[in-house]
């Protein structure tokens, strides 16, 4: 499996269809792996594009970090692989926490970042997952699994728990993940996001806590379209292709043509 | 002519070797110690494999088999359901149908 050593850390990256149009890089979210792309929504977009996912440090396959989880940080890790892969300029599109490394992305790195898809990203200010991290405990990961995995419908055994365990174990309480995560409380209120640019596609589920989140940004960059699809903050999990189709009409799409137009592209 | 194709192509037991080995080496020997592999055992179910472990496995499929055995094309028509109930004879028999 291709692990890419940076300045800094080692990332386990995965290329589908080097010779695409164009490059898209896909950011997975905190407590995930770039296998929430993998299997749908990846395929989908390599039909046209050269597509780039990688796990975030302390994250899949890539190296354990001790610190370094902050959006500074984040970001400086994804232009040193851009850099490292030979890559100019890319579309972004990043899920839960990777939407926010995509925005960060943005307002740090605008020559080097062409279209932007924000998919869930949530508003940092409002603090749930802190309240998470402070009360953790392995009985509290069994509950979740048996109460709430039924959205992803993965049944966990004991060997995942064990698995995961480690890895919540590792992140919160070894690393700085908790104080980075803080940090970036502010950062919806951050000019620099209205700065923004690119073309911005904001997808949200319906029926996700983080609506709000999507309506802050359409309201603060001003070439952004929010979308509101079937599902919750775990949409790309229930709705892989949609999310994979939307994005590769988005990707695909240029400002000359319309929807329509773009529609008849597609589907000749 | 027959004959030397016959030759090349794998029987199931030995595309099962392969895969099992590939299983072990995602998922670690002192895990696989205390399972039972058969052909009907299903990834998440039986094996316990998470979504990141199956892409590690993918990739070694791919990499053994070469690039004209589109395993990640194949998973990418399933979707969630039906990758939860996949069985290590699916594969089995998708990898002798390509070969």
């Amino acid at each position: 499996m291709p692990v890419i050593a940076l300045p800094n850390i080692r990332l386990h990256v995965q290329e589908l269809n080097p010779g695409g149009r164009e490059t898209i890089i896909l950011v997975h979210g905190m407590f995930s792996n770039l296998a929430v792309y993998y299997f749908n929504i990846a395929p989908i977009l390599a039909r046209q594009y050269h597509v780039v996912l990688y796990d975030m440090k302390g994250h899949g396959m890539s190296e354990k970090a001790v610190q370094g989880y902050g959006l500074t940080a984040m970001t400086d890790d994804l232009t040193a692989l851009m850099d490292s892969l030979g890559i100019e300029k890319a579309h972004l599109a990043g899920y839960s926490y990777g939407g926010l490394v995509a925005l960060k992305m943005a307002t740090r790195f605008p020559e080097r970042i062409n279209k932007l898809a924000v998919i869930e990203g949530p508003d940092p200010s409002d603090q749930e997952t802190l309240a998470i991290i402070d009360t953790y405990s392995k009985e509290f990961l069994i509950h979740y699994i048996d109460n709430f995995a039924d959205t992803t419908r993965m049944k966990a055994g004991r060997r995942q728990l064990e698995k995961n365990h480690r890895m919540y174990e590792f992140l919160f309480k070894e690393t700085s993940i908790r104080s980075d995560m803080e940090a970036e409380k502010d950062f919806f209120r951050d000019d620099s996001i209205s700065q923004i640019s690119s073309d911005t596609l904001l997808i949200y589920g319906q029926n996700s806590n983080c609506v709000p989140s999507g309506r802050i940004l359409a309201s603060k960059i001003e070439n952004s379209e929010l979308l509101l699809v079937t599902g919750d903050h775990n949409v790309p999990v229930q709705q892989p292709e949609i999310i994979g189709n939307e994005l590769y009409r988005f990707f695909y799409k240029s400002r000359e043509l319309d929807f329509y137009e773009t529609n008849l592209l597609i589907n000749s | 002519m027959d004959q030397l194709i016959q030759e090349t192509k794998l029987s199931n037991e030995e595309i099962f070797t392969v895969l099992n080995q590939f299983i072990t080496e995602v998922i670690g020997e002192e895990f696989v110690e205390e399972m039972d592999i058969t052909p009907a055992s299903s990834f998440t179910k039986d094996l316990e494999m998470d979504s990141i472990e199956i892409v590690a496995f993918s990739e070694k499929v791919k990499a053994h088999f070469g690039e004209n055995i589109d395993f990640t094309g194949w998973l990418s028509n399933m979707d969630l359901d039906e990758i939860i109930q996949l069985k290590l004879e699916n594969i089995i028999n998708y990898i002798r149908e390509c070969q």
